[in-house]
């Protein structure tokens, strides 16, 4: 069997589901909010329950969002002249017939997408307490309206892209987030220059 | 932003200066809905409640203004739900419990709600109120009454005609041949379902001017709710697309 590295720790990857779990199920109750859904409002029983579950799954993510911080805040925060790069060929996305510079453990789309999920999911958590707790500031309630749907749209875009981006769009990249591990002949190519920084190249 | 059921709608006219001000409109409120009396202390005014409350769906404000021909000028005027069309609790509440009913009233559904109180900051006249099971409750132009052809139970007890029922359109084109200066609610927020007759400026009689749902609320209403739908649609598609025409990503092909 290939050698393997290991990526995502394994408490990383209990709150990355706990995170994904809850964000979608959020997603989900938050359209059935907007647009009257009564046969979502029936699963749970109703709008009221639908709203109690809301609310605390909301709780939920808000605690896996700050623990995700001290996984990724640090690294998604750093970047380099590769990762310029990295933006002029598009990642490698849009064309494979380009040379995508070398990358760390992270490309800077990853790092952005992962400050994106942690402005916006800090907004859209924040704002989620105003709505709840904070009834009868009318300024604050407004306010914390207009900010959860902002943050809302951000979410309904780029959930969709990221499971997209995991799976079909990369294959081998999901069981990063399963086992945690990458073949190191893989990791060679996608990250080299975090195996240099780790001894392995 | 004419009702489709424009011809249908109904409406409640006030006309202050025919109010004696004698609060059976209140009782009669009361009366029908099931509402308990509220216990209240002298604020200095007639005015009691002094605002709507979840007992009361409807009150008499009794406005003192200036007058130079009498020490004491009383405006009584009927404060409740104003009935918009374009109604800003219907287009916030998250849940579906506030609907409008085919004549036009802004009725609720107190089961569905969630009470999570959107409707409240929604709401230009500052209207619902929550009761002691933080349900909404609000005047609802006693939609079970009018959808039987009997007119709401503050009207049917008004003894001088300050409170009139009936077909929206004839109401207020009867009042603008009466020659009042202002119609209030003609027009604002797709026209009220609560329209008042009055000889002089609305500010007088405490009506608040160009009322509005916060711009906040349309904006979310008019943009962000489609966008959710329109992003989450388009970035799927886009995915598929992508998949097709480029294609996953494959680690041997940067080698070359």
């Amino acid at each position: 069997m290939a050698e393997m590295v290991r990526k995502e720790s394994g408490g990383a990857i209990l709150n990355h589901w706990m995170l994904a779990i809850s964000c979608i199920l959020l997603i989900i109750t938050g359209f059935a909010f907007l647009f009257h859904l009564d046969s979502v409002g029936a699963v749970f029983g109703g709008y009221e329950t639908m709203k109690t579950v809301h609310n605390w799954v909301g709780v939920v993510f808000g605690v896996s969002l700050l623990f995700t911080m001290f996984q990724y805040l640090g690294d998604s925060l750093k970047y380099d002249a590769d990762d310029a790069e990295w933006f002029k060929v598009a990642g490698g996305y849009l064309s494979h017939k380009v040379k995508v510079p070398p990358m760390g453990k992270h490309n800077p789309g990853q790092k952005l997408y992962y400050l994106g999920i942690a402005v916006f999911g800090v907004a859209i958590a924040l704002s989620g307490l105003g709505i709840w707790l904070m009834k009868d500031n009318a300024t604050i309630m407004l306010l914390s309206h207009l900010v959860h749907n902002v943050a809302f749209i951000f979410f309904c875009i780029m959930v969709p892209v990221h499971i997209y981006l995991s799976t079909l769009a990369n294959p081998g990249t999901l069981q990063i987030m399963t086992t945690g591990m990458v073949p190191l002949e893989l990791a060679k190519k996608r990250y080299p220059k975090w195996m240099k920084a780790i001894g392995k190249m | 932003m004419a009702n489709e059921n424009s011809k249908n709608r109904k409406a409640i006219l006030v006309t202050p200066e025919l109010c004696i001000g004698c609060r059976a409109c209140q009782v009669a409120c009361k009366s029908w809905n099931q509402l308990p009396g509220i216990k209240t202390k002298n604020n200095g005014s007639y005015q009691n409640p002094p605002d709507l409350a979840s007992a009361a769906y409807n009150i008499i404000r009794y406005n003192e203004v200036p007058s130079q021909e009498n020490p004491v000028r009383w405006l009584f005027v009927s404060r409740r739900c104003m009935h918009c069309d374009d109604a800003g609790c219907i287009k916030i509440c998250p849940s579906g419990a506030l609907y409008k009913t085919a004549e036009g009233a802004v009725a609720f559904d107190r089961d569905k709600c969630i009470g999570c109180k959107l409707c409240v900051n929604a709401c230009p006249f500052d209207v619902p109120r929550y009761d002691a099971d933080g349900k909404i409750t609000k005047c609802h132009l006693c939609f079970d009454r009018i959808g039987a052809g009997m007119s709401p139970a503050c009207v049917k007890t008004c003894p001088t005609g300050a409170l009139k029922f009936g077909d929206r359109e004839e109401l207020i084109g009867t009042a603008k041949n009466e020659g009042f200066a202002t119609i209030y609610g003609d027009q604002d927020l797709g026209g009220l379902g609560s329209v008042y007759a009055f000889k002089e400026e609305p500010k007088l009689y405490g009506m608040i001017e160009n009322p509005a749902i916060p711009s906040s609320v349309n904006f979310w209403h008019t943009y962000l709710k489609p966008l959710s739908v329109i992003g989450l649609g388009g970035v799927v598609a886009a995915a598929a697309i992508h998949y097709l025409a480029i294609g996953p990503h494959k680690d041997n092909e940067e080698e070359v």
